[in-house]
C-alpha cells in the first residue's frame, strides 16, 4: 500500500465545485497513473507511493481507509468565504458539527481516524476558490488556473 | 420585553438552504416559529427535454445523501414510461441496493447525528456533544456504528459496481448481475450489522425510559401517516401501494402510487419555497400527514421479518395501538427500519433468483407517462415523468420526503420553541432542541454542492419595527 493518499471531494456536475476531481486527474497524469475519463471511474488504489481517491462527500467509513496511510491530503473547492484563492492548511483532528446534514469535514474525518483507529497521519487541505457553480463539467477559467497551481503544490508536498 | 424575531440560519450550501425564525411576544414567550426551506432550484425544469432513459443517471445528482433513492425512483418511473416491467431478479437486485442505502443512511443518522443528543444529552456542552463525546463514552460502539454504515455502502457498491453516480438501474431492469462471491461478502456482514442495530435499539429504549418527560412534551403532533405497504399492510420500502391512515390509525386510503395526484395536493405558504403536501379529501390543514420512519411504522400494521416484527409489537404498544405521535420516536422508528432492512438483505440474498442473469426486459410498450414511487430513508419519493413519442421528457414532477414532512418540521419547530423558550434566556441547549426538532426528521437539505468555509448558526433578535437589536451565533462547519 502507498504511504500517501490524496482524497478529493466535491460535485463535478456543478462546475467549479468539482475542482478536486480535475486536480486529482491532473495528479494522476503527472504521477504516471491511469487517468479516469470521468468521475464515476475510480482511480487505481495501486500507486506505488501515492493513492488517489475521489468522492462526492466525506463519510465516516473513510476514516478506516485513511488510518492505513502515513499522510493524507484532502482536496476541495471553496467559495469567497476563504480569503486565499489557493488555500493550503495543515489539519489537525477536530470535530466540527453539521447540525442537519450527513456532511463531514476533513477535520472531523481525522478526528475519527485518531479516536477510533488511533492513527494520526500527517494531514493537509488544499482547496481552490470556485467562481462558477452552474450545471457543467467545465471549470471556469479562473479556477482552472488555480487547479494547475494546486497540482504543483501537491506534487511539491509529495516530494 | 419588546416583541422580537429570532432567526436561526445555517448558510453553507450553494443549494439546500434552511433557516428558522422565531417570533417572540412582548412577554418573552414565543408567538410562532417558522421553518423555511429552499431546495431543488429548478431541477424539474432542468430535466425537461432530456431523454427518459437518462433520468436514472441524472437524478442521483440531485443529492449526495440519497442518490440511490433518486436513481431507483427514476428507473421505476422510466419502466412505466417505456412500458418495460423489469424481470423479477432485477426487482430483487434493485430492492437489495435500496436496502443498502437505507442501512447506511439510517445508521449514519442515529449514531452520528442524533446519537450525541440522545446518549450525551441535549444540554451537554456542545464541545463534547458530538461523535468525539460518543467515542469517549463508548469507543467500541462508535467503531461498530462506522462499520454499520460501511456495510450499507458496500452493499450498494457490490450490487451496482459503483461507489458514486450509479448507472445500475435502467428502464426494464438492471445492467449488472450479482456474483456469488459478492453475495458471500454481503452475507458475511449481516450478523454484525444486526448486533450493532440491536445495541442501538437498546440505547434508544433505555434513553426513552429515562427521558419520558421530554418525549411527552417534545413536538407531540397529531397528523395522518403515509407510506408504502405490502399486500398485508406490512412495512415496505421498495414497492407496493401507498397507505394513508388518520391520527387514530384508521385507514383513509390504500392506493396505487401512480394515482398520487388524485390524493395529494400541495399548499403554499408565503414564508417558504417548499410546498406543503396534504391529503386532498380532508383539505388543508386537516389533511396533513407525516412520512419517513415514524410515518411508515404508523401506516403499517406489521413488519414481515421476525426480529423487526418483535420491535414493531413494542412500537404499537407505545400509544395503546394508536399511532405514535412523539417526534423523538422518529429515532426509534429509524432503528427498527434498519433492523428490517438488514433482515430484508438476508432474505433477498437467500432468494434463488438473486444470482440470475435474467435482469433486463428489452421489450417495450411505450406509454409516455410514468410514476416511480419508493420509500427513501427520509420518506416517500415520487418521480413522475411525461414524455413525447420519442422518449423526450416534456414535464417532470418530483415530490421528495423533505417536502412531505414540511408541515411536520414546521410544527415541530413551533412546538419545541413554545415549549422550551417560555421567557427564558436563549441558550445553546435551547437552540440545539430546535435543531433537534428538525434533525429528528433527517431532512435532506444538503443538495449537490458544498464548499470549504464556516456555517454560522445565527439567532437574530428583531424589535417590532424589524430592526436588528442583538445577534447570537456560533460557527459550525
Amino acid at each position: 500500500m502507498a504511504a500517501t493518499i490524496i482524497i478529493g471531494y466535491g460535485n463535478p456536475d456543478r462546475q467549479d465545485d468539482g475542482a478536486a476531481w480535475h486536480i486529482l486527474a491532473g495528479l494522476a497524469k503527472r504521477l504516471g497513473q491511469k487517468v479516469p475519463r470521468w468521475p464515476e471511474e475510480v482511480f487505481d488504489l495501486s500507486g506505488e507511493n501515492t493513492d488517489l481517491l475521489f468522492t462526492l462527500q466525506l463519510t465516516p467509513e473513510l476514516a478506516d481507509t485513511i488510518s492505513h496511510y502515513e499522510r493524507v491530503c484532502f482536496v476541495d473547492a471553496h467559495t469567497g468565504s476563504v480569503p486565499q484563492d489557493l488555500n493550503i492548511t495543515a489539519l489537525q483532528p477536530h470535530f466540527q458539527t453539521s447540525p442537519f446534514t450527513h456532511h463531514m469535514t476533513p477535520e472531523t474525518c481525522l478526528m475519527l481516524v485518531d479516536s477510533i483507529y488511533h492513527a494520526r497521519p500527517a494531514s493537509l487541505l488544499v482547496s481552490v476558490r470556485g467562481y462558477q457553480f452552474g450545471f457543467s463539467h467545465d471549470l471556469s477559467e479562473k479556477t482552472q488556473v488555480l487547479v494547475n497551481q494546486a497540482i504543483e503544490t501537491i506534487l511539491a508536498w509529495l516530494g | 420585553m419588546v416583541a422580537q424575531k429570532i432567526t436561526i440560519e445555517p448558510v453553507t450550501r450553494i443549494e439546500g438552504h434552511a433557516k428558522v425564525t422565531i417570533h417572540m411576544k412582548e412577554d418573552g414567550n414565543v408567538e410562532h416559529a417558522y421553518f423555511h426551506v429552499n431546495e431543488f432550484r429548478g431541477f424539474e425544469k432542468f430535466c425537461e427535454g432530456r431523454m427518459v432513459f437518462e433520468m436514472p443517471l441524472i437524478t442521483p445528482r440531485i443529492c449526495g445523501i440519497c442518490p440511490v433513492s433518486h436513481h431507483l425512483a427514476a428507473a421505476k418511473a422510466a419502466d412505466e414510461v417505456m412500458g418495460t416491467p423489469p424481470p423479477r431478479p432485477a426487482v430483487l437486485l434493485r430492492d437489495l441496493m435500496h436496502m443498502g442505502q437505507v442501512i447506511q443512511s439510517h445508521g449514519m443518522h442515529f449514531f452520528e447525528l442524533a446519537g450525541p443528543d440522545l446518549i450525551l444529552g441535549f444540554d451537554t456542552d456542545p464541545a463534547i456533544r458530538n461523535v468525539v463525546g460518543l467515542i469517549q463514552a463508548n469507543a467500541e460502539l462508535t467503531l461498530k456504528a462506522v462499520n454499520l454504515r460501511k456495510f450499507g455502502q458496500q452493499i450498494i457498491e457490490f450490487v451496482s459496481g459503483r461507489r458514486i453516480h450509479p448507472t445500475f438501474a435502467v428502464p426494464g431492469g438492471v445492467n449488472k448481475a450479482l456474483s456469488a462471491e459478492d453475495r458471500g461478502k454481503i452475507q458475511a456482514g449481516i450478523d454484525e450489522a444486526i448486533k450493532t442495530t440491536q445495541i442501538g435499539l437498546s440505547i434508544m429504549k433505555d434513553w426513552a425510559e429515562k427521558n419520558r418527560a421530554d418525549i411527552e412534551r417534545f413536538a407531540v403532533l397529531k397528523s395522518g401517516y403515509f407510506g408504502l405497504v405490502t399486500p398485508n399492510n406490512g412495512l415496505e420500502l421498495y414497492d407496493g401501494n401507498i397507505r394513508l391512515v388518520d391520527q387514530e390509525g384508521k385507514q383513509l386510503e390504500c392506493f396505487d402510487g401512480r394515482n398520487y395526484l388524485d390524493y395529494i395536493a400541495e399548499h403554499v405558504e408565503p414564508w417558504s419555497y417548499l410546498k406543503f403536501p396534504y391529503y386532498k379529501k380532508l383539505g388543508w390543514p386537516q389533511g396533513v400527514y407525516r412520512v419517513g420512519p415514524l410515518g411508515r411504522l404508523n401506516a403499517s400494521d406489521r413488519i414481515e421479518t421476525p426480529l423487526a416484527q418483535e420491535e414493531m409489537k413494542l412500537w404499537k404498544s407505545l400509544n395503546g395501538g394508536k399511532p405514535v405521535e412523539n417526534t423523538l420516536y422518529y429515532h426509534l422508528a429509524r432503528l427498527i427500519e434498519t433492523l428490517f432492512a438488514i433482515e430484508r438483505v438476508a432474505a433477498l440474498l437467500d432468494d434463488p433468483d438473486i444470482l440470475s442473469t435474467d435482469i433486463l426486459n428489452t421489450r417495450t410498450d411505450f406509454k409516455g407517462e410514468g410514476v416511480g414511487v419508493i420509500e427513501a430513508p427520509r420518506g416517500t419519493l415520487f418521480h413522475h415523468y411525461w414524455a413525447n413519442d420519442k422518449g423526450q421528457l416534456t414535464r417532470v414532477n418530483l415530490i421528495v420526503a423533505t417536502g412531505h414532512n414540511n408541515w411536520a418540521m414546521s410544527e415541530a419547530v413551533d412546538s419545541v420553541a413554545k415549549t422550551y423558550i417560555n421567557g427564558k434566556p436563549v441558550t445553546e441547549g435551547l437552540l440545539n432542541r430546535v435543531e433537534a426538532a428538525i434533525r429528528a426528521h433527517d431532512p435532506c437539505l444538503s443538495c449537490s454542492t458544498h464548499a470549504v468555509g464556516q456555517m454560522p448558526l445565527e439567532i437574530e433578535f428583531y424589535d417590532p419595527q424589524g430592526s436588528l437589536i442583538r445577534t447570537l451565533s456560533r460557527n459550525i462547519a
